[in-house]
């Protein structure tokens, strides 16, 4: 077998300039995608940039093929190892093979077809990061590589074409970055609508539940709660959902929206009641009513909630009838709504009545379940109260008084809540509605712990509440007149998640980057076959409606008077005109005329008016006069004009550059 | 190297198909897994295409090319071309262009041309062998924008091209002095020349002055002297171009005849010699000088070869004038 004759190392050098930056490029997610190990990537970059260096200083690194194999046999020994040992998973191990393939490659090319294969070598890193990038941020990624991958895709297809170095030149001239921007642009569009269009024959492969942190995981991804992880979820700023109503909500029914309640608690974690898990059969008034059939003062919410565990969902108070896009909503005996689809983010939409804001159900806290040192501390700092509300307030005053809100309690031996109540007096909301729904079982009070989220932020674009990892709340449903279990917030008020409130401009910033987060989470990293047909039928609606307003144009033009129709008319006429003119004056003078019209004007600008009849070397003399270091370039820009106009020699490139050059100097001059 | 003029405007690249393949497996993985970010690469993918394929049309298309030959043009040695470039195109800076002649020894790099440039380039080259170009084997290549096609457009040629034969030498003789045959040669027509032919009887239309007085007194009528055609011998340089279009072997020697032709015709007529040139349907008549030399060796760049059966004849010749066939 005849091997390809090896290229000149000026060649290799240049395919190794045109290809480092994407091989830069493609594997920086992995690095926070945990696709490959940080060490790898960082020695991968280091030797890549000392190759990048050694290429620019036009002593290309080239390593036999030799040594080559000697590697390739080395790091093979190596990686069966590390696979058979470390067991670093199948990503990372074909990860890194791929960092050292395109480092071995891009170290030793000696033939375009190794360039071809070390571009392949980058195109598989570049597919491994972005598979496995969830972050809004990756979408920077695909524009640099969009970018980066453009020029460098144009570049190759012109060294394909020489046999021997390029002249640098060459590497600067192609693509221009006009035409790059143009086409990435382009293609940006193009790959928005194709990204929409394209088949999907399964569900979104990567939800936003995949990359929640795992204390957001625990705290919203599963039917039980601890204290521990619920602050941490709280630092989080992932938006949890977006809530919108199609009338004005008031602000009591959008701030607070119940999840989940938990009525068993053990050793600092809420579970909830097993009893409760058995459905008790689907709710009749799952359809909305049409508006018409609607109570006094209900509204629909529509809410699009990103996070999404044991399917529980979030809503106001008050809610009532719930439509699901997908699946079927259930309604536990607590209240809590729960849909049967398997898993992603869920869209949904509710009638929220305006109402006292009641939780569902009789289930509380069991009085046994009550550690002795909460029983023994509820009694005494409610001794002498037996109203349940006066009890409520009394521990409401104590923890806004003595406790302290956290996100970071300290943590000590034993119960948490305990540790909570007698010691630290320091904790997150979740302590505080804990301890709180503790002290009132254990004076009788039946009560129970529901966590939700509390607040928002308006959104950027619509009257929309933007519900973020920080707004999840922990309050007590607690039954303290005859009216059922009301809502009772014993947390501090300084620990309260915000609540809803206006923008800054800064805020404003935040506001589209969330908007941006959000819009990516749910509409490209969960884009699935559903929203794919809801968008088909959007656009579908929104050409009848467009086909629609375009009859009612026709009709409406029938009905306007001849007078104003030829007014229309000839408006349009004279703006064709008016265009066509100046568009056949612009190409009617040539680069010559233009720069000796600009010397008129000039002149005109400095000496007043400059009467037709002057002749150019008049102009030219006049201006020198005026601006004696400039007479040589006007004289030039004459004689140019003069061989143009009278002689028929038109200027070249290089003397319609030189003319350019002259006419800015003059500008600069007068 | 060897780089073939293409018979055609767009074609795939072998990067394109690749390129192809590439996008097929990323669609096959994007469907299986569901992975959006893999329907994200694959639409880009796509998308690339479809802009490279709007970006490249306009790309080749829109510029002029125009060659012609410098000067004279002999095959297998170095010749000048001139390339008129225009970018036709109001907006668009045509980029990533390479020139394409078989002259060339490779494709040639052509800097960007900016919207309405204007721009002539004087490239040297060698043909290969002798003819006549009448139809532009050349032209404009591109794979802009990404690889995924080359596109290829024919250069206009704004007269023909004429490449000459190499010259080589050749063992032809010189032409034979005059008494070769014991003499001069023997006069072949009559003419306004300054020897005489023979004397006749005198005929109307005679001019008087041819008069021969003596012998008419002598002969009681009268004889006119006829004078022999003013003209010295000329030797014609001969090929025979009747040979089967078959065989290889034939064609090679015809060629080696006509340069060896070419190289005795520039050798006779550099020492200021009378030379024709014939072949089968092809006549040169004899001449000296520099436009001679023109004629003959455009006459050997344009001989074709023609099939025995239907060959013509070998132009007549006067008596007296030498053909010599070359080998």
């Amino acid at each position: 077998m005849t091997r390809a004759r090896p290229s000149p190392k000026g060649l290799s050098r240049a395919y190794l300039l045109v290809l480092a930056p994407a091989a830069f490029l493609a594997p920086l997610p992995l690095a926070w995608t945990g696709g490959a190990s940080r060490e790898a990537i960082l020695l991968y970059e280091l030797a890549l940039a000392f190759l990048w260096w050694r290429a620019r200083r036009g002593r290309p690194v080239r390593i036999s093929d030799a040594a080559m194999n000697v590697a390739g046999l080395v790091y093979l020994a190596w990686l069966g190892f590390s696979a058979a040992t470390l067991r670093p998973g199948l990503l990372p191990t074909v990860a890194h093979l791929l960092l050292f393939t395109g480092l071995a490659k891009l170290a030793s090319l000696k033939r375009p077809s190794e360039a071809r294969l070390a571009l392949l070598v980058i195109f598989l890193l570049t597919l491994a990061s972005a598979s496995s990038s969830t972050h809004v941020s990756s979408v920077l990624y695909f524009a640099a590589a969009a970018w980066i991958g453009f020029r460098t895709l144009g570049l190759l297809a012109v060294l394909a074409d020489f046999d021997d170095a390029p002249p640098d030149r060459v590497l600067a001239a192609v693509p221009t970055r006009g035409l790059a921007a143009v086409a990435v642009l382009g293609g940006a569009l193009c790959t928005a609508g194709l990204f929409f269009a394209l088949p999907r024959l399964h569900g979104p492969f990567a939800l936003t539940p995949f990359r929640v942190e795992d204390a957001l995981g625990k705290a919203l991804a599963s039917d039980r709660v601890d204290l521990e992880s619920f602050g941490a979820a709280k630092r989080s700023d992932r938006v949890i959902l977006r809530l919108s109503s199609e009338s004005d909500l008031a602000p009591e029914d959008a701030l607070r929206l119940r999840e989940a309640v938990f009525t068993d608690y053990l050793d600092g974690v809420w579970t909830r009641d097993p009893r409760l898990g058995a459905r008790r059969g689907e709710r009749a008034a799952h359809t909305l009513l049409a508006p018409a059939g609607r109570p006094g003062g209900a509204a629909v919410i529509s809410v699009d909630l990103n996070v999404f565990g044991q399917g529980f969902l979030f809503l106001p108070y008050g809610s009532s009838a719930v439509q699901v896009e997908r699946g079927h909503a259930v309604e536990l005996p607590d209240g809590v709504m729960q849909v049967s689809s398997s898993r992603g983010p869920v869209r949904y939409q509710a009638e929220v009545r305006r109402v006292a804001p009641r939780g569902a159900g009789s289930g509380g806290i069991s009085p046994a379940d009550v550690p002795a040192e909460i029983q023994k501390y509820a009694i005494e700092l409610t001794a002498g109260l037996s109203e349940p509300g006066a009890i409520a307030r009394r521990i409401a005053e104590h923890f806004a008084k003595d406790f302290v809100y956290t996100l970071d309690p300290p943590r000590g031996a034993g119960d948490p809540l305990v540790h909570f109540l007698l010691r630290s007096k320091a904790g997150h909301c979740e302590y505080f509605a804990s301890a709180a729904a503790m002290m009132l079982t254990a004076r009788g009070i039946p009560a129970r712990l529901v966590t939700g989220s509390y607040g928002g932020e308006e959104g950027l674009f619509s009257r929309t509440i933007v519900v973020r990892a920080q707004n999840l709340h922990a309050w007590v449903e607690a039954e303290l007149d005859a009216t059922g279990f009301q809502v009772f917030d014993p947390t501090p008020p300084g620990g309260l998640p915000p609540a809803l409130q206006a923008f800054s401009l800064l805020s404003r910033l935040a506001a589209l980057g969330r908007e941006i987060e959000f819009f990516y989470d749910r509409r490209v990293l969960g884009f699935d076959a559903a929203d794919q047909a809801g968008a088909f039928e959007t656009a579908r609606e929104s050409l009848s409606a467009a086909a629609g307003s375009l009859a009612a144009l026709k009709e409406s033009a029938r009905d306007l008077s001849p007078a104003a129709l030829a007014a229309i008319l000839g408006a349009a006429l004279s703006g064709w005109m008016i265009w066509r003119g100046r568009s056949r004056t612009g190409k009617r003078h040539g680069p010559a005329t233009q720069a000796y019209v600009a010397l008129r004007r000039l002149l005109a600008r400095k000496r007043g008016v400059v009467p037709p009849s002057t002749p150019p070397a008049e102009v030219a003399r006049l201006f020198a006069e005026g601006v004696p270091e400039s007479g040589e370039d006007a004289r030039a820009v004459v004689a140019v004009y003069c061989a143009s106009a009278f002689g028929g020699v038109e200027p070249g490139p290089d003397v319609v550059r030189e003319l350019t050059e002259r006419v800015r100097r003059l500008k600069k001059l007068a | 190297m060897t780089r073939l003029i293409p018979d055609w405007e767009i074609r795939v690249t072998n990067f394109g198909l690749g390129y192809i393949l590439m996008c097929l497996v990323v669609a096959i993985a994007a469907m299986n897994t569901g992975n959006n970010g893999l329907y994200l690469v694959l639409a880009g993918m796509l998308a690339a295409m479809i802009v490279s394929g709007v970006l490249s049309r306009r790309n080749v298309r829109g510029v002029d090319c125009e060659i012609e030959a410098v000067g004279e043009v002999i095959a297998t040695r170095p010749a000048w071309l001139k390339i008129r470039l225009e970018n036709r195109l109001k907006t668009a800076t045509a980029q990533a262009l390479f020139f394409l002649h078989e002259s060339l020894p490779g494709p040639l790099w052509v800097d960007p041309l900016a919207p309405r440039e204007k721009r002539e380039l004087v490239v040297e080259g060698m043909f290969p062998r002798r003819g006549v170009y009448r139809d532009a084997d050349a032209g404009l290549l591109s794979r802009f924008p990404i690889g995924l096609f080359r596109k290829y457009r024919k250069a206009r040629l704004s007269r023909e091209i004429v490449v000459y034969p190499r010259p080589e030498s050749s063992p032809v003789p010189e032409p034979v002095p005059e008494d070769a045959r014991g003499g001069r040669p023997h006069p072949r027509s009559r003419g306004g020349g300054s020897d005489i032919r023979t004397l006749r009887d005198f005929s109307p239309g005679d001019d008087p002055r041819d008069l021969h007085w003596k012998q008419s007194a002598r002969m009681r009528r009268w004889i006119v002297r006829e004078r022999e055609a003013e003209r010295d011998r000329v030797l014609f340089l001969a090929v025979d171009n009747a040979l089967p279009a078959s065989d290889p072997a034939a064609l090679a020697r015809f060629e080696t005849a006509i340069a060896r032709c070419a190289g005795a015709a520039l050798l006779m007529l550099s020492r200021g010699a009378e030379i024709g040139f014939h072949a089968r349907g092809v006549k040169v008549a004899a001449r000296s000088g520099q436009a001679q030399r023109t004629r003959i060796m455009d006459a050997l760049a344009r001989l074709e070869p023609v099939a025995p059966e239907s060959a013509p004849d070998f132009p007549l010749m006067r008596r007296g004038d030498l053909r010599r066939f070359v080998s």
